[in-house]
């Protein structure tokens, strides 16, 4: 088995006559119509589901823009010019502020993303340790319809960093690169879906001859594993992850629809851009359908890679012309510093507007009896803190959601010097893991910040 | 190569005196590296005479050879492009209708390298299906379009001599070797299951056992795996069938023929002439094109061009066609000089010649009549300022801001993916940048100004100078002769030879010793899908000394590379 399954998929089963008298089992979805009365739990009593994801944004910040004045709760405290465009979901919010990514910074923006997003470093191509929401899938996602998450990318330019312009991995050297094309992601979403609009479903014929192609397809990749060496073997074992998802997506495809609303972007959002460039149509467009996913229990783990760690994308979007990396993050405007810093905030205010507006989507779903936002958790990061000086003080922290009630929102914590990957390891314990100890080597932290729990 | 970090280091500063010394300007065995060369010559100062220097100064010496253990993958996933030629090659050419898969890992500049590290993620599976799917519904739609992929095609589901041979003759180029007796059977079961279906038939069955076949590790990696050699000494030795699929790859990009499939059923490739017999046949192919643009896509940095976004304002004529032209024309010369000049590959280092099509040789400023929408010859002429490759816009724009030049990026990109120089990631902690230059000053004075402080000076010291002489050449790639209303100073040097303009570094690059063993070291870095270590020495010193004595010439290249021990071999020694 190379991936969990939760108690749905053990209990609730439906059964198909495969072509050739083969009988399968169909995992279902967890339904709307499953809750308990008050929506605060499944009638059987289970936990509802708690999600979990990431949203990355490249070249760091201006940290005294973006540090809230204040610290405290409620109204004790306000968001900061960059992150005033939280404040929908300002009760949602946790700042953390003052943390300092450990990690040596041996490969600029490198370094402190992989930290940032594994609690250790970067290597060529890979971090060291899986992302935290690999981690956290581990533990709550594996009896979805897409275990892996979801992985979207908004812009493509990259910053030719050691990481590489992906940063979800499952392990060292096991990317899992972004889908930037919405409707690449609808195609996927629209087996699931009751009210999809578009294009028709797929016979059940084909669903079962898919199902029987990839049946050999496992056949030939059981028998060459036996003639490979361990490393192969686990890069093996990676892909066989990938054919064991999509058959059981397939199975699923032929059970009963989730109820949520699932939007194709050519529709509601047809003016997105070219995937790669910077859109907040397309970002919209993308909300709906991680929103429309998460709700209907998909999946509970995503990345959303806003721009990738030091990405040299053009901001054009928010009006700004030139490579941000460079003309802004740097200063390097041939317009002067001042122009630079200017165009820098603008950016970062740009950045934060775009996950506002997933954050807000989120508020306004309903899920049991409260919202997405109340059990998710979408932890917000960068590649540096002040990104002139690839400073890896003061790091930029933003942990939206309460996880099903684990976590606190409305705060500003200050911790000046904290090892970030506390952040990380609180987020860890609040999904359920136990492990003494997250991160590797300087990134490797033994305590959480409680003032985070509930 | 690592484009946007070089902007970073452009505008970075400071550089702990550790890092000083890590830049020291020093190549390869001059830091004491393992080359094991015969006679390592300096690391500057190459032969005077052009093209061709001498063995003894040009070895594997010149090279960094870490002394890493060696590699024991034996899975390669497919690259992007060698999916698509694959697909092309089994399926009926180029109207068969593909869409993009998952982006390669590129590591040293390689997506091959990044191939033999990375496996498909579990939503790239789902990428390949529907991409195999659409395509191979494609092929096996009409018994026309069959009959060119298939050496028969099946009347009924019933046919299962026909439909056995079929599969077996497709599947044996898929996997790169035969099926075993199992595999038919599991393949040609599911074929007669699907085709037997009501309102099936059974070219949809036939499609659906390709399905598989394509979606099986078997195919969307090369398997090579070695077996031991008792005649080697005990060592891990390509079959022949692993041969062909490693000479496919690397020559065509592709997967093997038939001829080439039969001389691997014979053992023919178990011999270095055998193999060289099938590689001066492949090269001769029309296929081995696409792997040498696949290969100098990587090689000048494709990856680099692709992200490097321009304002808009200041370069209305940095077009996403201009783009895509700026880099059909380095993969022009490339080809040119392989496969029609068959001359010396370090020469496009300083040649004139070049392939432009009408956007291209607009903004170059070349007159151009044709108006077939193609590419066409051009020669530049002797008083162009635009001189050898590295005139070429696609790589000056490739490695520059998006308003600004950068010189260390420029620099840079020659230090790593042609000479082969290792220049170490900026420091940690690196300090505020200071406040701009004066107003007016030009790119080259910034960047002086920044060397002039000595944290900064070492490894700056190794990209600069390079990249000044291509100061010449504005972000965009378009000729300039001011930069902030002053005269560019386009001066530099490398490994002391001084020049003041883009030919001197052209001349003084097709001169320096290491050149000539970097390419080398590249191609064989690329063909082996792993970076060059230092058990490679003895091969690559072989290899080194036959490309400068025989000219450097690419495809003799890649004819002497196929049959060497660190081709044939896993470990080359």
């Amino acid at each position: 088995m190379l991936f969990g399954r939760n108690k749905l998929s053990r209990r609730a089963v439906l059964r198909g006559a495969m072509l050739g008298g083969a009988t399968v089992a169909l995992p279902l979805p967890r339904l709307g119509a499953m809750l308990n009365g008050n929506g605060t739990a499944y009638a059987d009593g289970a936990a509802l589901p708690v999600r979990f994801g990431w949203w990355f944004f490249g070249n760091g910040i201006i940290p005294e823009r973006w540090v809230p004045p204040r610290t405290g709760v409620g109204g004790n405290w306000a968001l900061s010019e960059q992150l005033a465009p939280l404040e929908n979901v300002k009760p949602w919010v946790q700042v953390i502020s003052g943390t300092a990514i450990k990690v040596p910074d041996s490969a600029p923006h490198s370094s402190f993303t992989a930290a940032a997003l594994s609690g250790s470093n970067s290597s060529e191509k890979t971090t060291l340790l899986p992302t935290i929401e690999q981690v956290i899938g581990k533990m709550i996602n594996g009896g979805t319809t897409f275990p892996t998450g979801l992985h979207i990318g908004i812009g493509n330019s990259g910053g030719g960093t050691q990481i590489g312009d992906t940063h979800s991995f499952s392990g060292v050297g096991m990317p899992n690169p972004a889908e930037f094309d919405p409707s690449k992601m609808f195609s996927k979403l629209v087996p699931f879906a009751s009210s999809a609009s578009g294009k028709p479903a797929t016979p059940d014929t084909e669903l079962l001859r898919r199902q029987m192609v990839l049946d050999a397809v496992n056949n030939q990749a059981n028998t060459l594993r036996k003639r490979l060496g361990m490393d192969d073997q686990q890069r093996l074992d990676r892909h066989l992850q990938g054919v064991h998802e999509l058959q059981t997506q397939i199975m699923r495809a032929q059970g009963p629809k989730v109820s949520g609303k699932l939007t194709d972007p050519a529709m509601a959002h047809p003016n997105g851009g070219a995937p790669g460039s910077l859109s907040r149509v397309r970002c919209q467009a993308f909300n709906d359908l991680l929103v429309f996913a998460l709700s209907t229990d998909l999946t509970r783990i995503f990345s959303y890679t806003f721009t990738p760690a030091a990405s040299f994308q053009v901001y054009s979007d928010c009006g700004l012309p030139g490579g941000y990396h460079s003309t802004y993050g740097h200063r390097g405007s041939p317009m002067g510093a001042a122009f630079g810093t200017a165009g820098m905030n603008t950016g970062v205010r740009y950045a934060i507007g775009n996950l506002g507006d997933l954050l807000t989507r989120m508020k306004e779903t309903p899920d049991g009896a409260g919202n997405l936002l109340d059990n998710s958790c979408v932890y917000t990061t960068s590649c540096t803190s002040e990104s002139q000086t690839h400073s890896p003080l003061d790091f930029p922290i933003v942990v939206t959601g309460k996880a099903g009630g684990k976590l606190k929102g409305d705060q500003h914590i200050r911790l000046i010097d904290d090892n970030t990957s506390k952040v990380l390891y609180t987020l860890y314990g609040a999904y359920g893991g136990t492990a003494p100890t997250f991160g590797k080597d300087e990134g490797q932290v033994s305590s959480g910040i409680p003032e985070m729990l509930a | 190569m690592s484009i946007k970090r070089l902007l970073i280091e452009s505008l970075t500063v400071a550089l702990g005196a550790a890092l000083v010394v890590g830049c020291s300007g020093q190549i390869g065995s001059a830091n004491g590296g393992p080359g094991g060369v015969t006679g390592g010559g300096p690391p500057n100062g190459g032969p005077p005479s052009g093209g061709g220097g001498g063995g003894a100064t040009s070895g594997a010496g010149l090279l960094d050879l870490p002394s890493s253990p060696l590699p024991t993958n034996g899975l390669h996933k497919l690259t992007a492009w060698e999916f698509a030629n694959s697909l092309q090659d089994l399926l009926g050419g180029s109207g068969v209708p593909l869409s993009p898969v998952e982006v390669d890992t590129l590591i040293g500049g390689f997506a091959t390298v990044g191939g033999s590290t990375v496996a498909i993620s579990p939503a790239g599976v789902g990428q390949y299906e529907t991409v195999l799917g659409v395509a191979t519904t494609f092929a096996f739609g009409d018994a026309t379009r069959a009959k060119a992929v298939l050496p028969c095609v099946p009347q009924s589901a019933a046919d299962a001599a026909c439909l056995t041979s079929a599969l077996n003759t497709f599947g044996r180029r898929a996997f790169r070797r035969p099926l075993s007796a199992d595999e038919t059977t599991a393949f040609v079961t599911l074929a007669t299951t699907v085709g037997s279906q009501a309102g099936s038939n059974v070219l949809s069955g036939i499609q659906h056992a390709v399905w598989a076949m394509l979606q099986s590790p078997d195919f969307l990696y090369r398997v090579e795996l070695g077996t031991p050699s008792a005649a080697d000494g005990g060592r891990l030795k390509y079959t022949s069938f692993e041969i062909a699929s490693r000479l496919a790859a690397v020559i065509w990009g592709s997967v093997p023929d038939d001829p080439l499939l039969d001389a691997a059923a014979g053992n023919a490739l178990a011999t270095s002439d055998g193999i060289r017999t099938q590689v001066q046949r492949m090269v001769a192919d029309p296929r081995a094109h696409r792997a040498l643009a696949a290969f100098s896509d990587q090689l000048f940095d494709a990856f680099a061009l692709g992200q490097a976004d321009k304002d808009p304002t200041l370069f209305p004529a940095y077009t996403a066609t201009l783009r895509a032209a700026m880099l059909k024309e380095i993969e022009l010369r490339v080809d040119d000089m392989t496969f029609t000049q068959k001359g010396d590959f370090l020469s496009l280092f300083e040649g004139t010649t070049t392939f432009v099509n009408k956007e291209l040789a607009a903004f170059y400023g070349v007159p151009f009549t044709a108006t077939d929408g193609d590419f066409h010859r051009v020669d530049l002429g002797g008083g162009s300022p635009r001189v050898g490759l590295l005139g070429a816009a696609g790589i000056l724009a490739g490695h520059a801001h998006s308003e600004l030049t950068s010189p260390t990026a420029r620099g840079k990109f020659v230090d790593t993916m042609l000479l082969c120089r290792t220049v170490p990631e900026p420091p940690p902690g690196v300090p505020p940048l200071p406040s701009h230059a004066p107003p007016g000053s030009t790119v080259r004075q910034i960047m002086e100004a920044h060397r002039s402080q000595p944290q900064c000076a070492g490894c700056h010291a190794l990209m600069d100078p390079i990249g000044f002489a291509m100061e010449n050449f504005d972000a965009s790639g378009q000729y300039r002769t001011s930069d902030n209303g002053q005269p560019i100073d386009a001066s530099g040097e490398l490994d002391g030879v001084a020049f003041n303009s883009l030919a001197g570094l052209g001349s003084a690059l097709r001169k320096n010793a290491a050149t000539g063993p970097c390419l080398v070291s590249k191609v064989y870095e690329s063909a082996l899908g792993r970076l060059p270590i230092a058990v490679d020495a003895a091969a690559l010193d072989q290899l080194i000394t036959k490309f400068n004595g025989s000219g450097h010439h690419i495809d003799q290249l890649l004819v002497d590379l196929s049959g060497s021990d660190g081709f044939r071999f896993i470990s080359p020694k």
